[in-house]
């Protein structure tokens, strides 16, 4: 076979053996001796809690009193979506804690994988937010609960106040604006766009599992992609577009509007007249879970005020402990597309609803299918 | 032997393209340091201004070492191992005469013929019907599976140069099998044996697509970037590492070639020396 | 020397003494038997890794979703949506085209590089060619993001032009286009490309030229009649190597390609991931290995065809 036979033809014929052996020994040992400096501060990790959860939220600044109780970060391994990590799981994969959300948890509870959560163990657990506590699916025998509430937010349209001309009211119709036609962006995740679609397409998130509402979602979405210049997840790459001009809006999580405002860019996070889409996401705990007094320490550091603090400040994500919210005053909070009554905000929005596997199949299927022009 | 005259004669044109040739390879790679000392989140131009800031951020970035080191660790282990079992084949198969060693070379080559994705996806399924936790092991076993063809065929051709009569020789003067092997035999394939280590850990230590598949709790340093895309804050001290990556393999392939010089200068590379 | 340790330590095992020596003689007279024992480690690896994971996904690919399990009942239901539903075949050809057109690219551009170092680089041979591979103990995806920040709005092809006063707005098509994907991996698989030209040039007879030449062949006769013919096994061999793994690349198109420019490798990817549908996946993987072989083989036919007419 010549491919084969090429390949190790790289050989060294055409250089003096001795020579090419003493490089090649060099780099051979300078290469496997290079990074060992890296081992540095590594002991014992293995102890620590393992927290499975979406990129970005395996950072230091949520886990201060963690840190300050186990002298260690929890292990992390990340995710890109909800159902990929589940996936993983079942695929044998044990973690202490991991980060669903809330249209998600039945599904999740419903693999028997998990665990009730013992609030009691929970020392912030009293200051959690009730209605974010009271979600379909999360009620287990004796008053315990499946998931504990961390973060929420909405998705919903960020745009370019200079460059998109707004006609009357903030509406989801300004994702589907012909005249900004390859200037559009779009989360890539049917769990976030599919829904929005829905809020679009004017379906009550009750009959979303129609199949009218199939049929009606399924063409708005049509509709609107030839318009998109790029579906990603990837929020850096939504973020530096808009930041840019190369989009003019962009269906996306609050955090992105906060950060480009930083920036100086001049954003806005819509109030779609049509409302929002409002999720909550929070931690269950794997069965199966190696460490689980430290899964504990992970939980009651997400839940604690500080961490709180960061989430508001720095990516405007509502935080489910309400004391977090007392450090702000009304006018930040409303800048940032919060409150001081947050559950006013959870109230104000469209809910997602937890669906069965079979619907999240063929939503999935069927957007991935629109996405590629089909 | 001396090439013709003509060919001797430098070509104006094939200069010039080469020269293009290498920057345009080049360019896009050098981006990487250079964004990596700009005075910005985002990377993107107009650059901002010099920091060093990512590199000294770099030390905090725990998550960033411990995938550093997972994919050391996973690359020596794969380099030695795919090593160890090329030796074993590409001695097979060069020192007897077998039936049906056509197919059995076409076999072990096979990965190379076979997208990534589909050896990961095939992977993922047997692991987990067997109910097989992903880990470090799973990732280390995808990338042997692929470096195996490598390291194969980096090696055959240093057994099939070498001479078996050294061997007979060795054996001659009543030295045991492992005793001639190792005195004998591995000095003559030293070289094919380090080419086939640094080949299978650079490739195991840059492997993305396979490790998505398979990887566990522990990140390795491809599948930790692939994370931080998403997050330009982190961005930037991942730029830095993969420039100090990037510079430390260019010195080394650098230093590889000052130590191969040394005592070696009457020596003309162009030459074949067999 | 391997065999007389291992007949020693055979024996030594205490295993019955008949049996030992019979096979220790067997393992003498045979050399395919030894041959084989020796490679067995390497045999039994390589079984476990590649024909024991291709048989369940050939398994799998012939159940079917059930909610979180698979209904295990044998039916090719899945090869008949990938053969009936559009979607499949078209993500398959634009994957084909948009590899076959990166691996021309390729193989053109690198082509006249290897010839350069093969024939008319005479020091430092070596350097050129770890100057040439250099590049790639870069990452993967970092030199993937790398074309994302030349191609970008605000990248670095836009802005230079802009500076110039050559556009006034940025050109959008840069990025997130089947073009973008093919730039990119014309650029990542160079190497690839590069060191079996560079292979099979250098094994050329350089006295082969001189006889063209005294024959009264011109440069580019000289080029058609023997170079080219004769550096054949490496174009095949890079085109392969190219081509092949591209294919079922899913990094670059999710990255540059845009909604227009995802390959099938991003379509087998989320039937691992959110659409949930590993049956699916793993029909799609074999449908792919499967036009892959036969693609490969067709190709090398028309070569040998080829080579024979020139011949």
């Amino acid at each position: 076979m010549d491919v084969l036979d090429q390949l190790g033809a790289v050989r060294e014929r055409k250089l003096s053996r001795r020579r090419f052996a003493k490089g090649l020994l060099a780099a051979g040992v300078a290469m496997t001796t290079m990074p060992l400096p890296a081992r540095r501060a590594m002991a014992a990790e293995g102890d620590q809690a393992t927290y499975f959860t979406w990129g970005g939220y395996d950072i230091p600044e949520l886990f201060k009193p963690y840190q300050a109780k186990n002298g260690a970060l929890p292990n992390f391994a990340i995710f890109g979506g909800s159902e990929e990590a589940l996936t993983k799981m079942r695929g044998g994969f044990v973690v202490d804690v991991s980060h669903p959300c809330n249209q998600s948890m039945p599904r999740w509870v419903q693999t028997g994988l998990f665990q009730p959560i013992d609030t009691s163990r929970v020392s912030n657990w009293g200051d959690v937010i009730p209605e974010l506590v009271d979600l379909p699916g999360n009620d287990a025998e004796g008053g315990k609960v499946w998931m504990a509430p961390f973060d929420w937010g909405q998705t919903s349209v960020t745009y370019r106040t200079d460059l998109f001309e707004l006609e009357g009211e903030e509406t989801w119709d300004m994702l589907w604006d012909a005249r900004y036609a390859g200037q559009l962006g779009s989360l890539a995740s049917g769990g976030d766009a599919w829904w929005c679609g829905a809020i679009k397409a004017g379906v009550d998130f009750d009959d979303i599992d129609s199949e009218e509402a199939f049929e009606k979602i399924a063409a708005v979405m049509r509709e609107q992609r030839p318009l998109i210049r790029v579906y990603t997840d990837d929020t850096t790459t939504l973020e530096q577009a808009l930041a840019a001009g190369e989009m003019v809006a962009s269906m996306t999580w609050n955090s992105s509007a906060v950060l480009l405002q930083a920036e100086g860019v001049p954003v806005k996070f819509a109030k779609p007249k049509e409302g929002a889409l409002t999720w909550v996401c929070g931690v269950m705990i794997h069965k199966d879970a190696p460490n689980l007094d430290r899964a504990y320490d992970v939980i009651d550091s997400l839940l604690s005020v500080e961490t709180g603090h960061f989430m508001i400040n720095d990516w405007g994500y509502g935080h489910s402990n309400r004391k977090s919210f007392d450090a702000f005053d009304e006018e930040t909070l409303a800048g940032l597309g919060l409150s001081t009554q947050p559950v006013e905000i959870l109230q104000a929005g469209h809910f997602q609803q937890p669906q069965t596997q079979e619907w999240e199949t063929r939503m999935n299927e069927l957007f991935e299918q629109i996405k590629a022009g089909f | 032997m001396s090439a013709g005259t003509y060919i001797r004669r430098p070509n104006r044109a094939l200069q010039v393209y080469a020269v293009i040739f290498l920057i345009v390879l080049y360019v896009p790679v050098l981006f990487i340091p250079l964004f990596s000392f700009n005075d910005a989140v985002h990377v993107r131009f107009p650059l901002k201004g010099f920091t060093l800031q990512w590199y000294t951020e770099l030390w905090s970035r725990q998550a960033l070492w411990n995938s550093l080191w997972n994919s050391v660790r996973v690359g020596l282990v794969v380099s030695v191992l795919s090593t160890v079992l090329g030796v074993m084949a590409a001695r097979s198969i060069t020192r007897y005469r077998m039936r049906g060693k056509g197919p059995l070379v076409g076999f072990i080559m096979m990965p190379l013929v076979i997208p990534g994705i589909i050896f990961g996806v095939a992977l993922l399924v047997l692991l987990s019907r067997m109910g097989v936790p992903l880990s470090l092991y799973t990732v280390g076993l995808g990338h042997l599976i692929i470096c195996m063809p490598f390291a194969v065929a980096t090696l055959l051709p240093r057994f099939e140069g070498f001479d078996p009569a050294m061997e007979e020789a060795s054996a001659d003067l009543g030295e045991n099998g492992w005793w001639t092997f190792w005195r004998v035999t591995f000095p003559m394939v030293m070289p094919g044996i380090v080419a086939s280590l640094l080949l299978t850990f650079t490739i195991s230590f840059d492997e993305f697509i396979m490790a998505f598949f398979l990887t566990g709790t522990d990140p390795t340093l491809p599948m930790y970037i692939w994370g931080q895309l998403r997050f330009p804050k982190e961005f930037p001290s991942v730029l830095a590492m993969a420039s100090l990556i990037l510079f430390i393999s260019f010195v080394l392939v650098f230093i590889a070639q000052w130590v191969g010089r040394m005592g070696l200068d009457t020596e003309d590379l162009g030459v074949p020396d067999t | 020397m391997a065999e007389t340790s291992l007949s020693k330590s055979r024996t030594a095992r205490g295993a019955p003494r008949a049996f030992g020596a019979r096979l220790t003689r067997y393992l003498r007279r045979s050399e395919t038997a030894r041959g084989y024992l020796l490679m067995s480690p390497t045999l039994l690896i390589m079984t476990i890794g590649i024909v024991v994971p291709f048989i369940i996904l050939l398994v799998i690919s012939m159940w079917t979703r059930q909610g979180f399990s698979f209904d295990t009942t044998l039916t090719l239901a899945n090869y008949a949506r990938a053969w009936n539903e559009p979607i499949y075949g078209a993500l398959l050809a634009r994957s084909f085209w948009i590899s076959g057109v990166a691996t021309v690219a390729t193989v053109a551009l690198c082509y006249p590089m290897a010839y350069y170092v093969a024939f008319h680089v005479h020091r430092n041979k070596m350097m050129w060619l770890i100057l040439m591979t250099l590049p790639f103990w870069t990452s993967y995806l970092l030199r993937v993001f790398a074309w994302k920040v030349i191609l970008g709005y605000e990248g670095v092809i836009n802005s230079g032009l802009s500076a110039v006063g050559l556009i006034d707005a940025p050109l959008a098509f840069l990025l997130y286009s089947p073009s973008a994907v093919i730039i990119t991996l014309a650029h990542a698989w160079a190497a690839f490309a590069i060191l079996p030209l560079y292979v099979s040039l250098e094994k050329i007879d350089k006295s082969l030229l001189e006889a063209a030449t005294d024959l009264g062949d011109g440069p580019v006769a000289r080029f058609l009649r023997i170079t080219l013919p004769l550096s054949m096994p490496g174009i095949i061999a890079a085109s392969f190597l190219i081509f092949i793994p591209t294919t079922g690349d899913y990094i670059t198109p999710a990255l540059l390609g845009g909604p227009d420019g995802a390959m099938i490798g991003n379509l087998i990817q989320v039937q691992f991931g959110a659409v949930n549908n590993w049956p699916m996946g793993a029909t799609l993987s074999i449908v792919l290995m499967l036009w892959i072989a036969a693609l490969a083989l067709a190709f090398l036919l028309v070569t040998c065809k080829v080579q024979e007419r020139i011949a």
